[in-house]
């Protein structure tokens, strides 16, 4: 009798903690350390800071490695090719997603949201902003890298950016200027300023040699309706929207503040945050930044609008995502921890720990609102945002530090425009065509 | 036995042969392996295709790499020349017993022991178009800013240059001079020689061989010098500072080309590779041509 009682207790305990289980999916992974690879940016401090919860919570440990981003790629690039990988999980620049997805090592997350044992069927994945998941997480679609019937999820966007056009109120008050909505607009005010406040630039925005000179240079491209290539994948960077956006590139740096050629983003973003110049186009990283009195001598002096218009709204599509190497140990472990990350939830937290949110939802949220009044703003912009407004292919990198500083030799040099994207738009051609772009021509 | 006898030096040699073989001359061949192949840092070595001389072709068509080389060639060029000229001139000025001499000499080499890094960022500052020492202080005496990093980025690199290792130039010479035979030059004293003749035709000959090494070892230098640059410029405006070690780190990191990398490190590795032979070679012809005036001279005696 005493047996069959022990057995029945036993029985019970069993059936209990088995109920347990099934109501806590994340019990069969308490105690798993996972190692996590992440850059340092604003928006990954603030994931710091709510990575404890997600431990309270679920009994998994998070240890995170986090390296200054371009370090953090060279680190994955060695990591990724090893048998066994030491990350579960990483975060990546967007221009990583096509040498990762081509090299197969990053894992497709079908086979997890399969999987009714991991998949939170509350994870409301509409609620994601379209435009990032297709630019960052998304690979296989219309040309390799958009979104498309052939696609498939590698990753979800985590820190994404766009790009706004922030203004200094005071300034615009003072001279009775409206906030520019189109690029005309714009580029008048951005020349007329000097005029106005003697010693203050128009815009401040990147122009050093390189990826810089590039990465503004695009920001103009996409709204102004260019693109760096065609259907056919044939370099349209010299055509006469490609023209135009270097033309508003130089006149914002020749209008800018003084030395505005050299400057990288660091200095773009230090001379508006000095009060050097009255506006800023470029990533919405920042706000953080211009909000804070030990950084910033324009604290609620700015105020945000859409980046402006020209033939069409395109406003860039950047930042991180977060996806699993295929040689990660812990993979349904690291699924769990991306998918509590971008949850609802976990969306809002790092929204109001000071990260950028990926939800539509976020975006809309009163307490975020009420915290970061611009975040209705970003959120508009989001609609906006262009996955196309650069290329992201794997001979990208090769071909963006031609532009940038062929576009560099434009801005210091007083290059003929139309001849200097001439010829980046040949030299283009010649790596397309060794890349076997034209292969089916 | 004999035999035993014969390998026993070579046997104590092997160790270090061995050390040697696999610390100096493994990753050699591994960058000259690598050269011969399309390879991206997503592969291993062994997955790369084989593409024989193609990227030593293709780059010797790029003109970027042309002008990049051109620029390294004319900063090497500057900055050995004025780092000589004024390394050496130092020494010679300083090569005396002034009252806190050793405290002076500390201070001139102290800029070589400023983390690259540290000096770039330095510069960049000083350099900087508004809040920048240089064009503040032009502007208060009422000339013209300069332009440092944009019009004038080579020159204003070459400038950082000279301040950083112009102090390894003068500490070698400085010491150099302090060996010199006093006998010689108290014979020219004793014979009347000036002080610029005792310089040009005692001090600077006898010099000579620790100069040449000195200089080879600042040429060899400054044709790898990477973190200032990159600090101060990222070889921009356009590619006016981007030198081949920056061009390097470039296309292994941003282009993703190893092989292509690895090719261009081999043709910087022959560029300086043939620098040395010929200042050996000159150094070998001098002291033959030494050696016959001496024996000529014995001769007459």
């Amino acid at each position: 009798m005493l047996k069959f009682l022990g057995t029945t207790v036993a029985g019970a305990t069993l059936a209990l903690m088995a109920g347990r289980a099934l109501a806590n999916p994340y019990a069969e992974y308490e105690g798993t350390t996972l190692i996590v690879n992440f850059p340092a940016h604003p928006h990954y401090n603030a994931v710091m800071k709510i990575l404890p919860e997600f431990t309270k919570e679920t009994g998994i440990e998070v240890e995170v490695d986090q390296l200054p981003y371009l370090k953090m790629r060279e680190r994955q690039t060695l990591e990724l090719a090893q048998e066994e990988g030491e990350y579960d999980l990483i975060a990546y620049v967007v221009f990583s997603k096509a040498d990762y997805v081509y090299a197969d090592q990053l894992e497709n997350l079908a086979k997890y949201v399969m999987n009714p044992k991991l998949s939170d069927p509350n994870y409301d994945a509409d609620d994601l902003i379209d435009g990032y998941v297709y630019n960052i997480g998304f690979a296989g679609g219309t040309k390799g890298y958009l979104e498309g019937k052939t696609g498939s999820l590698f990753g979800i966007p985590y820190g994404s950016e766009t790009s706004i056009l922030g203004y200094r109120k005071d300034i615009f008050e003072k001279h009775g200027l409206e906030v520019p909505e189109t690029y005309d607009e714009m580029l008048e005010l951005a020349c007329k300023i000097p005029e106005l406040e003697p010693g203050m630039g128009g815009v401040a925005s990147r122009a050093a040699s390189g990826h810089h000179a590039s990465h503004a240079y695009l920001l103009h491209l996409a709204p102004l309706g260019g693109r760096i290539f065609d259907d056919s994948w044939n370099p349209t960077m010299n055509s006469a929207e490609g023209v135009a956006a270097a033309e508003a590139l130089k006149k914002i740096v020749d209008c800018g503040p003084e030395g505005a050629k050299n400057f990288g983003f660091g200095e773009a973003l230090g001379a508006f945050l000095n009060g050097d110049t009255a506006m800023f186009l470029d990533t919405t990283v920042v706000a953080g930044q211009i909000d804070d009195p030990s950084r910033s001598q324009v604290v609620g002096k700015v105020g945000w609008a859409l980046h402006p218009m020209g033939a069409r709204r395109g406003s860039q599509t950047g930042g991180f995502g977060i996806g699993i190497p295929a040689n990660a140990l812990n993979k349904d472990a690291a699924f769990l921890l991306m998918q509590w990350l971008t949850s609802k939830r976990g969306d809002k937290l790092v929204a109001l720990a000071g990260g950028n949110p990926s939800r539509f939802s976020t975006h809309a949220d009163p307490d975020v609102n009420a915290k970061f009044p611009h975040m209705a703003t970003f959120g508009e912009a989001l609609k906006h945002a262009d996955p196309d407004w650069r290329p992201i292919i794997p001979v990208w990198g090769k071909i963006n530090a031609d532009l940038g500083t062929t576009l560099s030799k434009v801005l210091t040099e007083d290059l003929d425009i139309q001849e200097a994207l001439d010829g980046v738009a040949e030299r283009t051609k010649a790596v397309m065509t060794e890349a076997g772009y034209y292969t089916w021509q | 036995m004999k035999t035993a006898n014969r390998l026993t030096p070579y046997m104590f040699m092997a160790p270090a042969a061995l050390i040697m073989a696999i610390a100096l001359l493994y990753p050699l061949g591994y960058m000259v392996w690598g050269s011969f192949r399309d390879w991206n840092p997503s592969q291993t070595i062994g997955e790369a295709e084989f593409v024989g001389l193609k990227n030593y072709i293709t780059l010797w068509g790029d003109p970027n790499f042309r002008e990049s080389l051109g620029v390294t060639l004319r900063f090497a060029f500057f900055v050995v020349t004025f780092e000589m000229v004024i390394g050496v001139g130092l020494a010679l000025l300083l090569d005396r017993n002034i009252r806190g001499m050793s405290v002076l000499r500390t201070l001139f080499i102290l800029p070589m022991m400023i983390a690259p890094v540290v000096v770039g960022l330095m510069w960049r500052y000083m350099y900087h178009p508004t809040v920048g020492t240089f064009n503040r202080t032009l502007d208060g005496l009422g000339l013209g800013k300069i332009d440092w990093l944009g019009q004038h980025a080579l020159t204003s690199v070459i400038i950082a240059d000279i301040w950083q290792w112009t102090p390894f130039i003068f500490i070698l010479a400085l010491a150099a001079l302090q060996s010199l035979p006093r006998s010689a030059l108290e014979a020219a004293r004793i014979d009347g020689a000036t002080a610029w003749q005792q310089v040009w035709h005692i001090k600077l000959p006898l010099m000579m061989p620790v100069l040449i090494v000195t200089g080879l070892l600042r040429l060899i230098d400054a044709f790898k010098v990477l973190e200032v640059i990159l600090v101060m410029t990222e070889g921009g405006p356009g590619l006016s500072t981007e030198i081949l070690a920056l061009r390097i780190s470039r296309t292994a990191t941003e282009f993703r080309e190893l092989g292509v990398a690895a090719a261009m490190s081999n043709y910087l590795l022959i560029l300086l590779l043939g620098l040395t032979l010929a200042m050996f070679a000159f150094t070998r012809w001098q002291e033959a041509r030494a050696r016959r005036v001496r024996a000529a001279a014995e001769e007459d005696l």
